[in-house]
């Protein structure tokens, strides 16, 4: 699609901002209309990247539950781990990496509650390698917003 | 809006018999209110020869929404602060019979001349930012002093002990999460488990809580003036930290740890706090009801996705806020856990 969609998202954003918002004479749509422009703006910067943070989370994940299948003395959750660590995306598509993204996070939330009581050597440098991999996605997804009202 | 408006008028006539010619005007929704739907407008009627007229705001339970609130416990906040002097709207009627206008409202007063500022402008106040956050956090103060029992706020309300108001907040807010969460959360999850292994020591006493005490829930005038605290939807009785904890929360007003909500720096707001509640602050105490507004904040954005998911309601506030909102908290939180599970095992 040419122009790029981001392109065409910020395009949208001034034509609502500047050409129809002025020209609504209820509040209330006023409202709706500038929080959908702020909404296109999002979409435009998720649409470039969507794919690239949930490769990158679901690799994240499936590296730490890869390590932690080697170190941790739970057979059953190690077990889990190994599975879940040998998973690929062989699909680019969003509503793939979203599937895939859903399950890893499943995983995730069992593995860090389980370290999180674990008084074991390793278990320590695992939640830190855990929370490492949460502070990252959630730095990756941030959404810069526009500071417009 | 033209048949709300009729509707309205017939009802102001059935409350107001002595009156006559009851019309209803200039009815606008007005934006922002997303737990219920509120509209603004301006009633006239005769009564006794004269020719009156009021404006008004209406406040009806939506079909779906962003927090699922009791509008009896809101209209009794209103109704037990309005006499104590704080800045609140005089609450006039509230109507449960379905029959008016298909389902429960309340009606108040309408304050003029004023406007809220948006939790999503860095600098909502300008020049006025320190007359107006030195009246914010000292009302919030008062509202933390008042005898909630002396006022009448706990009315329909169960009493609940110092050492359990953490407890009930927390369990209602996860149930939430369980409820309606599309996806799994795992900074959500880990802040939950943080709560319950970090439990706050009991609130030094139990005080009306506002529950969406923030920037955007109030108005002011054009000279710097306070003059309506809104939006009580979610007010309960509770530790009083947790009101300061949400006013402070890095949401509003661009996470700027200088001036909470674009108003003035923490400490002194803190200390005006104290001032005008007569306690003083336990910064452990606070500490927790930070981390617990931020995973309610999660809570009632992953409330608002699943709603617009569902179909439940398309209105564009609940995405918006679903994605923005979401992504904010989920970034907070993920910091100030990550510090502080690494400081345990330290």
């Amino acid at each position: 699609m040419k122009p790029e969609v981001t392109t065409v998202m910020g395009g949208y954003v001034g034509t609502l901002f500047g050409s129809i918002l002025p020209h609504l004479n209820s509040e209330y749509s006023m409202g709706d209309t500038g929080l959908m422009a702020m909404s296109f703006m999002m979409m435009a910067q998720e649409y470039d990247r969507a794919a690239d943070i949930r490769l990158q989370e679901n690799e994240d994940m499936r590296a730490v539950f890869a390590h932690a299948a080697d170190i941790i003395d739970n057979v059953g959750l190690a077990t889990l781990l190994r599975k879940a660590a040998s998973g690929v995306d062989a699909s680019m598509r969003v509503s793939a990496l979203n599937a895939a993204n859903d399950e890893l996070k499943a995983v995730l939330i069992e593995l860090h509650a389980y370290v999180e009581h674990s008084k074991a050597h390793w278990a320590p440098e695992l939640e830190m390698r855990i929370w490492s991999v949460i502070c990252a996605g959630t730095e990756r997804r941030k959404l810069d917003f526009p500071k417009l009202f | 809006m033209e048949e709300i408006a009729t509707r309205f008028a017939a009802y102001l006539q059935h409350r107001m018999p002595s009156a006559s010619d009851v019309t209803v005007t200039d009815l606008n929704r007005i934006y922002g209110g997303a737990s219920r739907e509120t509209y603004r407008l301006n009633a006239a009627w005769k009564e006794g020869g004269a020719q009156k007229s009021r404006p008004l705001i209406l406040r009806r339970d939506p079909v779906a929404s962003l927090i699922e609130t009791e509008r009896d416990i809101e209209y009794n906040a209103y109704v037990a602060f309005h006499p104590t002097g704080l800045p609140v709207p005089e609450p006039i009627y509230l109507e449960t019979e379905l029959s008016w206008l298909d389902r429960p409202f309340f009606v108040m007063e309408q304050i003029t001349d004023s406007a809220a500022g948006s939790p999503f402008n860095e600098d909502p106040y300008g020049a006025h930012a320190d007359a107006i956050g030195e009246q914010f956090w000292t009302h919030l103060g008062h509202i933390a002093a008042a005898d909630p029992k002396a006022i009448g706020f706990d009315k329909n309300l169960a009493a609940v002990a110092p050492d359990e108001c953490w407890r009930i907040e927390l369990d209602k807010w996860e149930k939430v999460i369980d409820e309606d969460e599309l996806c799994p959360q795992p900074v959500a999850r880990a802040a939950i488990r943080w709560l319950r292994r970090n439990a706050p020591t009991p609130a030094s006493r139990i005080s009306v809580v506002h529950g969406d005490y923030r920037t955007g829930n109030f108005m002011f005038n054009g000279e710097g003036r306070i003059t309506a605290i809104l939006d009580w939807e979610m007010c309960h009785l509770g530790d009083p930290l947790e009101d300061v904890a949400w006013a402070a929360d890095p949401l509003w007003a661009f996470n700027n740890p200088e001036r909470p909500g674009g108003m003035i720096a923490r400490d002194k707001a803190l200390a005006l706090w104290e001032q005008a509640s007569g306690m003083k602050i336990d910064e452990k105490r606070l500490q927790w009801w930070e981390i617990f507004n931020s995973l309610k904040g999660l809570a009632i954005w992953i409330s608002a996705g699943k709603e617009y998911e569902s179909g439940a309601s398309r209105e564009p506030i609940l995405a918006f806020s679903s994605w923005y909102c979401t992504d904010v908290h989920n970034r907070v939180l993920a910091t100030k856990l990550a510090v502080l599970n690494a400081e345990a095992r330290a």
